[in-house]
């Protein structure tokens, strides 16, 4: 790929694999056994099939024409990643995974989550396979994304809530790490598109599929050219997914979004963050003049991790990607919009694209398409949205309910 | 280096860990100076740091604390350099790449040899990344000894490679997992250290989980060195500096 060149285990100067002796082993053998599936013909077919059968794709790119007429400028598509099976894109790079790690033989998998959507991902194809499996949640996203644990459990997997530094997802990381550190002979099921050698080559080739759906779908049901395509950003695997494809199509300007937070509480990797080496890969960070993480904020647990992935780190220094950040503010916002005009139900993270999409979607002419791709659907965040929009009817219901 | 290579012509060598900034600065002077009149030949200094995967929950919240008494780089530059006019025995660094990544690497080097530090332990720098960061390089250039890590489960291929950049000693983990749980030497463990002097011909220490005097011996059959660390760190908390003392001294005689 001209626009996203790859050597080495980098990306540019970005990647690498910065870990203990003790997992390079496993990583060698895992970076082997991907190289070699990626191109067998019966594991892709596999792969396509539980993709089809299993979670339901291709997913929907579907014309927002309400909201459209709203704004009054671009045309607005979305991407319907949250009718994936367990809800999220997660699916696609969890089904990737479980199925190479069953090649090698792995008898149990190790995941982090933030959000809950990989680890309930994780937790079900881990059932699906019989394999025994671990997820570590930090103690603050289990009490915020509390139906994901319990959704988790009810598939048979052991959530381990981590009550190290900020709770969140980067302490979600270290232990699963830690973990995998034990017992390296497991497969440690990362669910983004950052970490060692090979995750964020091998989360990225899961997820193309994205992109390769919404170029099909364009030409085919739309005939239409995608202008813009916008995804929010955590660790980059769902946007990657999409971009990917796109990459080397200069026409197709490419937008990622970060989580804006609340003033100086947020999780801009590429406003406050700069380089540096952690959880086994070279990107920017979030980080103080030590080198230490700082802690950080957003709505979403999902987008709410001082790290991004190496990919996006070197798209971002080409240029080939514009990385902009949304507020917690004008992601509810963004939310509502989307339920009342389109009756979609978005998850936290995906209205940080959502937002973006509507403060550019008027500023452009008609005849534009903007492609926003909704990763997850809304569900798991039930609870977090009815406190933040202050609903007294569901207060009132959990009271009665305890 | 030179301080450490004599060091090194010694048998039965022990050495110990400690966090620098836990639980304050001058508590760690007292420490590693404790630890050094009580008969420990070589001691790793840790730079404390947010995300040290590679350690278990005892180290890991000395880390979380030393970080919250606001201990810098500068700080560890600055206890490295007093030490080392203190204390006769060599002193290391053991960190995590990122802080080195953060102060510069070649800065890092400069600064720790001038302060008299004799070695870094850097488990999360491995050789591959040495055309990206020059680190060996560096080490190199202001004499001090890169210290590689070692686990079971290294290949053959990987330990000859590994052996064209260790200088003075490798750390051998003893087991998989994280630093602090106690070790079970096991009859494969003798098997993994034959192996491994096969391919590197210099001196081994051996840690992760040696808690105790019987451990410490039965290292020494092996390897030149043995590391104790997250019990020291429990002694600590327990009985202060007598309690090191008497640890010491005990794993000693
Ligand atoms: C619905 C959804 N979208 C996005 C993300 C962010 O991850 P990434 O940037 O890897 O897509 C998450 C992570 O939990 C998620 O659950």
């Amino acid at each position: 790929m001209y626009s996203l060149p790859y050597k080495n285990g980098h990306y540019g100067q970005f990647g690498g694999r910065y870990v203990p002796e003790i997992l390079m082993p496993s990583l060698i053998e895992l970076e082997k056994a991907f190289n070699k599936y990626k191109k067998d013909k019966k594991f892709l077919k596999d792969l396509d099939d539980l993709y089809k059968n299993y979670s339901g794709r291709p997913t929907p790119l579907y014309f927002c024409e309400n909201l459209t007429k709203k704004l009054g400028g671009a045309k607005i598509f979305i991407k319907n990643e949250g009718l994936n099976h367990t809800g999220a894109h997660k699916i696609n790079h969890c089904l990737g995974q479980i199925l190479l790690a069953k090649r090698m033989g792995k008898k149990r998998v190790i995941a982090e989550t933030g959000a809950g959507q990989h680890g309930v991902a994780t937790a079900s194809v881990a059932a699906k396979f019989g394999l025994k499996c671990t997820i570590y949640m930090g103690a603050r996203d289990v009490a915020r994304q509390r139906p994901n644990v319990f959704w988790m459990e009810q598939v048979g997997a052991t959530v381990v809530p981590v009550y190290d530094g900020n709770q969140t997802l980067k302490d979600a990381v270290n232990s699963a790490m830690r973990d995998y550190i034990a017992d390296p002979e497991s497969h440690f099921l990362l669910g983004s598109a950052l970490g060692p050698v090979p995750y964020p080559e091998m989360n990225t080739f899961f997820q193309a599929i994205i992109g390769r759906e919404v170029k099909k779908q364009c030409r085919e049901i739309y005939n239409i050219h995608p202008d813009y395509l916008v995804a929010c950003v955590g660790g980059g695997s769902n946007a990657i997914g999409l971009f990917y494809e796109f990459l080397d199509d200069k026409s197709v300007n490419l937008i990622g979004v970060e989580a804006g937070g609340a003033g100086k509480r947020n999780a801009i990797r590429f406003k406050g963050g700069k380089y540096g080496v952690i959880e086994g890969y070279k990107s920017y960070f979030l980080q103080d003049e030590n080198g230490n993480t700082l802690p950080t904020h957003s709505i979403s647990a999902g987008l709410d991790y001082p790290g991004i992935g190496p990919g996006h780190a070197y798209l971002k220094e080409t240029g080939r990607v514009k990385y902009v950040s949304a507020t917690d503010k004008e992601v509810l916002k963004a939310f509502q919009l989307l339920a009342k005009n389109e009756g979609i139900i978005s998850a936290l993270e995906s209205a940080h694209a959502v937002a973006y999409a509507i403060k550019l979607a008027p500023k452009l002419a008609k005849n534009k398409n903007i492609i926003v791709n909704l990763s997850g659907r809304g569900d798991k965040d039930l609870f977090i949205i009815t406190e933040a929009l202050g609903d007294k009817k569901f207060y009132e219901f959990l009271k009665s309910k305890v | 280096m030179q301080k450490l290579l004599k060091k090194l012509k010694e048998k039965n060598l022990l050495m110990t860990h400690v966090v620098i900034g836990y639980p304050s600065l001058t508590e760690t002077i007292k420490i590693i100076t404790t630890m050094a009149e009580s008969g420990v030949d070589i001691i790793e200094l840790q730079m404390p740091f947010s995300d040290p995967i590679a350690d278990g929950p005892v180290i890991m919240k000395a880390n979380e604390i030393a970080l919250k008494n606001g201990t810098t780089t500068k700080d560890c530059m600055k206890i490295m350099k007093d030490l080392s006019c203190i204390v006769k025995i060599p002193l290391l660094f053991m960190g995590y790449f990122n802080t080195i990544f953060n102060y510069g690497i070649e800065k890092f080097c400069k600064d720790a040899f001038k302060a008299g530090c004799q070695g870094l332990i850097i488990p999360d720098m491995p050789i591959e990344e040495e055309e990206q960061e020059k680190f060996y390089h560096y080490c190199e250039k202001y004499n001090l000894a890169p210290i590689l890590v070692i686990a079971p489960s290294t290949p053959n291929d990987r330990l000859k490679k590994l052996a064209k950049f260790a200088k003075a000693f490798v750390y051998c983990v003893a087991r998989k997992g994280v630093t602090g749980e106690k070790t079970d030497f096991q009859k494969d463990f003798q098997k993994y250290i034959n192996n491994v002097k096969k391919y590197l011909k210099i001196p081994l220490a051996v840690g992760f989980g040696i808690l105790e005097k019987k451990q410490v011996e039965f290292v020494h059959k092996h390897a030149q060195i043995a590391v104790v660390g997250s019990v020291l760190i429990k002694e600590y908390e327990k009985n202060k500096l007598m309690g090191i003392e008497n640890l010491i001294k005990k794993l000693k005689k």
